[in-house]
């Protein structure tokens, strides 16, 4: 029964921690497609009075595509309520129409920075970035993005000092078996074998519980989330990297925390 | 085997507990380090298996120099030393098996080797039919019995024993000093006894180091 309350209390806040890891690493998933998906949509259009010289980037952001409308396509749509000697004046006069397509979306911040840097070239007459219906949800799962990690780090930071704290209790009960062990030649590491042991199991246990969870979560997504939310979402959520993040940061923490601790005892 | 050079003992360097010792342990002796209760016996046995850091001096332990702080090298000499204690120092959830072959795992025998040689030595100190029993299950007296094999499991060069009979009965106490005395002529084995009572009647020929008031002398 102690056992298995010492084996709770560490696997506990490992638990928690890899959820929240989790729940981070989806959200960012979530963020990171739908950053795609609108940079992909997204193109700020400029009017210029001579052909664009093709850039690389702008504001530090680097260019996907610079794509040039048909001025024939804008002609043809309008040509039936003009003259012809208007017709030929507007074939004359129209300018250069240009979509550029990012490859990120940009904040508003570096909006500003792209239109200063494009109002400074000299034959453009005008830009439009079409921005402000993006940008809010844009900047809300930016926000919510931010939230979930600061949410982690601080998991992250309390689980630490709960598992530090379990490491010590259990390096405290086996304080007997060590010294005898170690009066026989065995290292620390040899004589804490039963305590690493417990460790691992701990981690498998953990990591099982928390990508059974996820996988849960994903493949019942609807369950769980607003409809609106979905439209934004990927269709597909493939996690099998998320899952091996989950998995090693499983035994990454635990063992750091151990190792740290097993520094810590040997100096003394 | 063991060398000591102007060796100062204390604890937190308070204290001078053993000052300035010289001595010299051959391989093959028998020795018994007796003194009244406090006079540093247990603490000299300490220094011997490096529990005891030395203040100053030298001591070199099957060449080992235990005046320089070194975990590896220290690790590396217990490795080949036995150790007896009065109050045992068993592994209480180990078996009694388990906790003889504890100098063998440490060596990384392989577990045929250890079950073999465990055999053998619960033969040896007359507790086959204890097999599988926890060493809360034992009689203090059966309780040494399993710390002495464990002592000569791995065929140590030196036996360390502190006051081995000091919580045992008379037969029992017969008993631990037969087996220390076969494992110094039979085996070859150094042995080093910590104790405050010299059996009268081992018949064995032995070197004793007296200590008082800090001062290690051989006795004649």
């Amino acid at each position: 029964m102690k056992l298995l309350k010492s084996f709770i209390s560490f696997t506990f806040p490992l638990i928690i921690m890899l959820f929240i890891f989790s729940i981070y690493l989806l959200v960012d998933k979530v963020v990171n497609s739908y950053k795609h998906s609108i940079a992909n949509d997204y193109a700020i259009v400029v009017i210029t009075n001579t052909p664009f010289i093709t850039i690389d980037e702008i504001a530090d952001m680097p260019i996907k595509d610079i794509e040039q409308l048909s001025r024939t396509k804008i002609i043809e749509g309008i040509k039936d309520n003009l003259s012809h000697s208007s017709l030929e004046l507007l074939n004359k006069k129209l300018p250069y129409f240009y979509k550029i397509h990012l490859e990120e979306f940009p904040t508003t911040l570096k909006l500003e920075q792209i239109r200063k840097e494009l109002k400074q070239m000299t034959n453009i007459k005008r830009i439009e970035t079409f921005s402000s219906d993006h940008n809010q949800i844009y900047s809300l799962l930016i926000l919510i993005q931010d939230i979930v990690f600061i949410l982690f780090m601080v998991v992250l930071a309390l689980s630490l000092l709960l598992l530090s704290k379990q490491i010590k209790i259990w390096f405290f009960e086996h304080n007997e078996r060590i010294s005898i062990i170690q009066l026989h030649g065995g290292s620390l590491l040899y004589s804490s074998k039963p305590i690493l042991k417990t460790i691992l199991l701990s981690a498998v246990v953990s990591s099982a519980i928390v990508i059974s969870l996820l996988i849960i979560v994903v493949n019942n997504i609807s369950l769980f989330v607003q409809p609106e939310i979905l439209t934004i979402m990927p269709k597909v959520i493939h996690l099998e990297f998320e899952i091996f993040q989950i998995f090693v940061l499983s035994f990454v923490i635990p063992l750091i925390t151990f190792f740290g601790l097993l520094i810590q005892y040997k100096s003394k | 085997m063991i060398l000591a050079n102007n060796i100062t003992l204390s604890y937190d360097n308070k204290k001078n507990i053993i000052e300035n010792a010289n001595f010299n342990i051959k391989a093959k002796d028998f020795i018994f380090i007796s003194g009244s209760s406090g006079s540093g016996k247990s603490t000299l046995l300490k220094a011997f298996y490096g529990e005891l850091y030395i203040k100053s001096g030298h001591l070199l332990v099957n060449k080992t120099d235990l005046s320089k702080k070194n975990y590896n090298k220290l690790l590396t000499l217990r490795k080949d030393l036995g150790i007896v204690f009065q109050d045992y120092k068993l592994i209480k959830d180990y078996t009694i098996e388990d906790n003889i072959m504890l100098p063998l795992k440490v060596h990384n025998y392989d577990d045929t080797v250890c079950k073999t040689q465990v055999k053998k030595l619960l033969k040896h100190v007359k507790l086959s039919h204890k097999v599988g029993a926890y060493p809360e299950e034992l009689s203090g007296g059966e309780q040494q019995r399993v710390a002495v094999a464990r002592a000569l499991a791995h065929n140590p060069s030196v036996i360390f024993a502190d006051e081995p009979t000091g919580n045992l009965d008379d037969y029992s106490s017969d008993v631990i000093w037969k087996l220390l005395k076969n494992a110094n002529e039979i085996l070859g084995i150094t042995v080093v006894v910590v104790t405050h009572r010299i059996p009268q009647d081992l018949g064995i020929k032995y070197r004793r180091f007296n200590i008082d008031e800090g001062v290690v002398y051989e006795a004649s």
